[in-house]
């Protein structure tokens, strides 16, 4: 190699200088390229409007980040400073051309997540408003992720332990489940939902004796009362017998019916008698006050009359 | 004859080392200064002159360039595709391009390019007038000088540039392809990532990174050389004279770059 390169020199090489020239322009132009690229890639040459975002935290945000508008990023951050009140300003360049995506009304968010950097995000619900102002100056939202973190901790270990206390041996929730297992082991026994509703097998035992008994009755009295020569059919007989009675009483009550018609009749000319009964005492009155004044005449004028007393019949 | 290493020498010898270590670093210094100077000089660049550096400029870039392009993309495609691969399985991908773009562009392509023309110049330098090249920086005989080391340091400043700039901009575009595929709809948002990437400070440490590694491979090795021919110093190891030094002064260029963009 060493050799080589000894006796480079004395071959000489064709276009040496051209191709070196070309060499030399081939890299200028492309250093310049490159530079252009990373200059445009930065921005240099979009005609921006700026928008100044209020925060009381600026953490993680730092020049050159994007603002996102629906997952597009439409605008860089520029510079971060501390605002004289004490809060951090962020002042955001947003080309022209996506400037049409912020409206008066939108909204600006910072969002810190667990992994990654910070993300500024805008939200343009009515795209209808008029346009932001270059320049406007804009509060934004934090969401902060690693700010949650202690409470959802705290949360957390509240839980945690709600779960141990439930869980612990001799817990109220082990005892209900141990309950459950009797339960269900129950239900899962000889006398099934039975044993498990009255207790024990036992008592399940008991129910179902009293049942074929309760059945055995049940079969007993059916005997008694449809079967042949049972009570059903000495009712049936009663039950005839009572039709015809209730006939004999229906004959005589219609019977009892006319004597009472017959009675009616009677009473009414008893009415009338005794209307005329009435008048024949007004009469009687009237006689026997005749008779008497008839008798106080005589008695005067019969002197010889010891007794006054005039007795009536 | 010096002894092989400091450690070695008396307490009483110490005064003496650290003087020739500190004349050894100036040496560096000054002939790197003076071949700046006349690489910069408008009389430097006489006809004679200028075929030499185009024959330099030929031997250390246009003969290589292809080479070590296609090399490079190809170790660059199979860390990509890693990179990727890795990003996406834990649903990281939209970190996937900043990081191929901060580990292989900023940082390993150039300090690569820097390494391969150092062990190209190095092995070019073992010239037999580098005696001659020794008596001249001596004398301070500038046509020599002007004819000989300032072609060679600006043909090699110039290969790092190159092979720095052209790798990186083949593994920027195979990042775009291994990322968005061969769909034209990614360059935007590519672009914004890079524009991202490539703040002011950032770029500014790109470029001055890559031209101190090119300064320090053209000048480092040659000054090593022309300092033992000068001293008639033996050499210590077969080691390429200069070559620690070398490696030391990357890695101190590759350090403070990371230091100023990340602290």
């Amino acid at each position: 190699m060493s050799e080589k390169e000894d006796d480079a020199p004395a071959e000489p090489v064709q276009h040496v200088e051209i191709k070196a020239v070309i060499l030399l322009v081939l890299m200028s132009a492309l250093i310049v390229t490159f530079l252009l690229y990373v200059m445009y890639a930065r921005g240099v040459f979009e005609t921006t409007q700026r928008l100044v975002l209020v925060s009381d935290d600026s953490e993680g945000v730092i020049p050159g980040m994007d603002m996102t508008f629906s997952g597009f990023p439409i605008g860089r951050v520029q510079r971060v400073e501390l605002a004289p009140d004490g809060k951090a300003r962020i002042l955001v360049d947003v080309p022209k051309k996506d400037a049409k995506w912020l409206r008066v009304s939108s909204v600006f968010t910072m969002e810190r997540g667990m992994v990654g950097d910070t993300k500024i995000k805008a939200f343009s619900g009515i795209l209808t408003d008029a346009p932001l102002d270059d320049g406007a100056v804009r509060d934004v939202l934090r969401g902060d992720t690693a700010a949650e973190i202690p409470r959802l901790v705290a949360s957390a270990r509240a839980l945690l332990e709600n779960l141990d206390t439930m869980t612990r041996s001799g817990s109220d929730l082990n005892t209900s489940f141990a309950n459950i297992n009797a339960a269900t082991s129950r239900l899962t026994g000889k006398y099934g939902v039975l044993g498990g509703a009255l207790g024990s097998d036992d008592e399940a035992k008991k129910l179902l004796q009293t049942l074929a008994r309760v059945d055995t009755l049940l079969l007993k009295a059916d005997q008694r009362i449809f079967g042949k020569q049972g009570v059903m059919d000495d009712a049936q007989a009663a039950m005839r017998q009572l039709n015809v009675v209730l006939q004999d009483a229906s004959a005589s009550l219609k019977k009892v019916d006319l004597v009472l018609a017959e009675a009616q009749a009677v009473g009414a000319n008893a009415r009338v008698a005794t209307k005329d009964l009435a008048s024949l005492r007004g009469e009687v009155d009237a006689s026997l006050r005749k008779v008497t004044r008839l008798i106080d005449e005589i008695n005067r004028k019969w002197p010889f009359a010891r007794d006054t007393e005039l007795k009536l019949p | 004859m010096r002894p092989r290493s400091f450690i070695y020498a008396k307490p009483g010898e110490w005064g003496g080392y650290l003087w020739r270590f500190i004349a050894s670093w100036w040496y560096v210094f000054h002939l790197g200064a003076i071949a700046l100077v006349m690489a910069f000089s408008p009389t430097t660049y006489n006809r004679d002159n200028r075929i030499a550096t185009s024959r330099h400029i030929y031997n250390s870039t246009w003969q290589v360039l292809p080479w070590f392009t296609l090399l490079a993309a190809l170790v660059s495609l199979v860390l990509i595709r890693i990179v990727v691969v890795t990003a996406i399985s834990y649903g990281l991908s939209a970190y996937a391009l900043e990081m191929v773009v901060r580990v292989l562009v900023l940082e390993l392509i150039p300090l690569t390019a820097a390494m391969f023309v150092a062990l190209r110049a190095g092995l070019a330098f073992n010239a037999g007038d580098a005696l001659a090249l020794a008596a001249a920086a001596k004398t301070g005989a500038q046509n020599r000088l002007r004819q000989d080391l300032v072609p060679q340091v600006v043909a090699n400043a110039f290969a790092v540039l190159s092979l720095a700039m052209v790798s990186s901009v083949i593994v920027l575009v195979l990042a775009y392809i291994s990322v968005y595929g061969l769909s034209p709809w990614g360059v935007a948002d590519y672009t914004r990532t890079v524009g991202r990437i490539f703040n002011p400070a950032v770029t500014i440490g790109f470029v001055l990174k890559t031209v101190f590694f090119g300064l320090s491979v053209a000048v480092i090795p040659s000054a090593a050389i022309l300092e033992q021919h000068r001293y008639g110093i033996a050499p210590s190891s077969t080691v390429q004279p200069g070559a620690v030094r070398l490696l030391f002064v990357l890695l101190v260029i590759e350090a403070a770059s990371l230091a100023v963009k990340y602290i």
